[in-house]
């Protein structure tokens, strides 16, 4: 599902952020990405729904090379890759529903469409009750469920994860992992970059360590260390 | 489809609401520049009209009688002919003043009405060796008295006077409506830039789930375009109050008696109109293009 091949990334000369990465997730995988601050998790994710490009080095993703990738085939890259964040990114002024709605109103998807999976993915990570809710009315842990709703929504091949929990308290966040767990298990290849140890060693997933750049460590049901 | 086309319409009715007071401006400086670069126009257009048989040096014309014989014409064609104080001279038909007259009146059916090609003087144009007012004076009048002659007119020192005044202020209008207009366009830009950046958040999010270039740029491309149509047609008016208002008053006043023939017919007023909305346009899809391929990294 995905592939790096010899993948060095610099965004200045002196200090590159990923340095002749080689990895190979197969469909239906969870890998947690972990290492320290700036050892070059985030751009591993990056580069893999073409928010960068490496420097050197070749990045499948289904199949396809996507570095090569013209700028306008991009979106269609980004429709098989669902993304969450740290920091949830919804839109202060949408509803719950709309948040989501708006993740398939702007790749053109049609209102009975909507109005059909918007309701169903809310039902799946539990939001129903809330979906006429603004984004500041829920708690941290609610606000990263509506922002997995829409990027879940699309049905995506491909779940990237940059520190999900990392805003959350450990009991929310054993929530949003049996969320992330439900929906890998569904097919859907997951990888997330986190700094969570009880995490880590609870679900017992492949660990890709970085540090500094390099992959130091791969291993399947790793823990944190 | 549908869909789609509703979704970005919304979008971009939301990025006018919500820089509604940053929009009007825009509209406004439209508007304005495209009216006073309009005016210009109609300010040459009326001056074109107006002094038309003033152009290329002739000082004078002999109108002859509308029922002249040939004769006539005749022989003050010999005396043009044989005249070292006419450097050259041109014969204006019946047929040629009716037809100047009709495309000049075309708005005016009631007096197309009342003439026919049989009714028209034809006329003499003539440019004398010496364009010193005295010397011209003096070889017009002895044109006055001739058989068939109804009357001799002469390209005063005023209308010279007027027809370097007008290109004057055309020529400052044109000015300052081509600067208006780059200010336009510039004011355009940055409406967008701003919509733009208001909105980067949705961009962002856009971008992540995948939504396709055109699709993001398409609803601020729409915003810039309506600014400047808007601002074209909204200049309209303006323009027709500048032709009722200062033209049309201007051809009816009795002290200016010079300045008759001093206007602009509905099919000029059109054409002019016609540039002011295709410049409208074209400005607001320059400032939006280049809005959306500046500030909208995609």
């Amino acid at each position: 599902m995905i592939r790096l091949e010899n993948v060095s990334k610099e965004y200045s000369a002196d200090s590159p952020a990923l340095i002749d990465a080689n990895a190979e997730i197969e469909k239906g995988e969870f890998v947690f990405l972990v290492g320290a601050s700036g050892s070059g998790k985030s751009t591993f994710i990056r580069l893999l729904n073409r928010e960068e490009k490496p420097t050197t080095g070749k990045v499948y993703v289904a199949g396809k090379d996507i570095v090569g990738l013209s700028s306008w085939k991009v979106p269609f890259l980004r429709r098989n890759i669902g993304c969450i964040f740290q920091d949830y990114r919804l839109l202060p002024k949408r509803t719950v529903a709309e948040n989501v709605a708006f993740a398939l109103e702007v790749i053109g998807r049609p209102r009975h469409v909507i109005e059909q999976q918007v309701p169903a993915i809310l039902d799946l990570v539990g939001l129903s009750e809330k979906s006429h809710r603004l984004p500041d009315e829920l708690s941290g842990g609610e606000q990263q469920r509506v922002s997995i709703a829409r990027a879940f929504v699309n049905r995506p091949l491909i779940l990237l994860a940059d520190e999900p929990t990392g805003n959350l308290d450990p009991d929310t966040a054993v929530g949003i992992m049996r969320l992330l767990d439900r929906i890998n298990r569904t097919g859907t290849t997951v990888v997330m970059a986190t700094h969570d140890r009880g995490i880590v060693d609870t679900m017992r997933r492949r660990v890709i360590e970085l540090s500094d750049g390099k992959i130091i460590r791969d291993q399947s049901g790793g823990q944190y260390r | 489809m549908i869909a789609k086309t509703r979704f970005l319409l919304a979008e971009t009715g939301q990025n006018i609401w919500r820089n509604l007071a940053l929009t009007l401006a825009s509209v406004l400086v439209a508007a304005v520049s495209l009216a006073l670069f309009g005016a210009s126009q109609l300010v040459a257009s009326a001056v074109e009209n107006a002094t038309q048989r003033w152009e290329g040096g002739i000082e004078f014309v002999v109108f002859m009688k509308a029922d002249a014989e040939q004769s006539q014409l005749d022989a003050i064609e010999v005396l043009l002919e044989g005249s070292p104080e006419v450097d050259e001279w041109n014969f204006v038909t019946k047929e040629e003043t009716f037809q100047e007259f009709t495309e000049f009146f075309a708005d005016d059916a009631q007096l197309l009405d009342t003439i026919s090609v049989e009714t028209m003087p034809p006329s003499f144009r003539i440019r004398p060796t010496d364009p010193d007012a005295g010397a011209v004076e003096a070889l017009g009048s002895t044109f006055e008295a001739k058989p068939g002659v109804r009357t001799v007119v002469f390209a005063t020192e005023v209308i010279r006077e007027i027809q370097n005044n007008a290109e004057k202020i055309s020529l400052v209008t044109l000015g300052t409506g081509a600067l208006l207009i780059v200010a336009s366009a510039i004011v355009i830009l940055t409406t967008l830039s701003i919509a733009i950046s208001s909105r980067r958040n949705e961009i962002e999010i856009m971008k992540l789930v995948g939504a396709s270039n055109w699709f993001i740029r398409i609803p601020f491309m729409i915003e810039g375009m309506i600014q400047g149509i808007v601002g074209a047609l909204l200049a309209l008016p303006l323009l027709a109050l500048a032709r009722t208002y200062v033209i049309e008053d201007f051809s009816k006043s009795d002290n200016l008696r010079l300045l008759e023939g001093f206007q602009v017919s509905d099919g000029e007023f059109l054409f002019i109109s016609l540039i002011v909305i295709a410049i409208g346009t074209a400005v607001a899809t320059v400032g939006s293009i280049v809005a959306v391929s500046r500030y909208l990294d995609v």
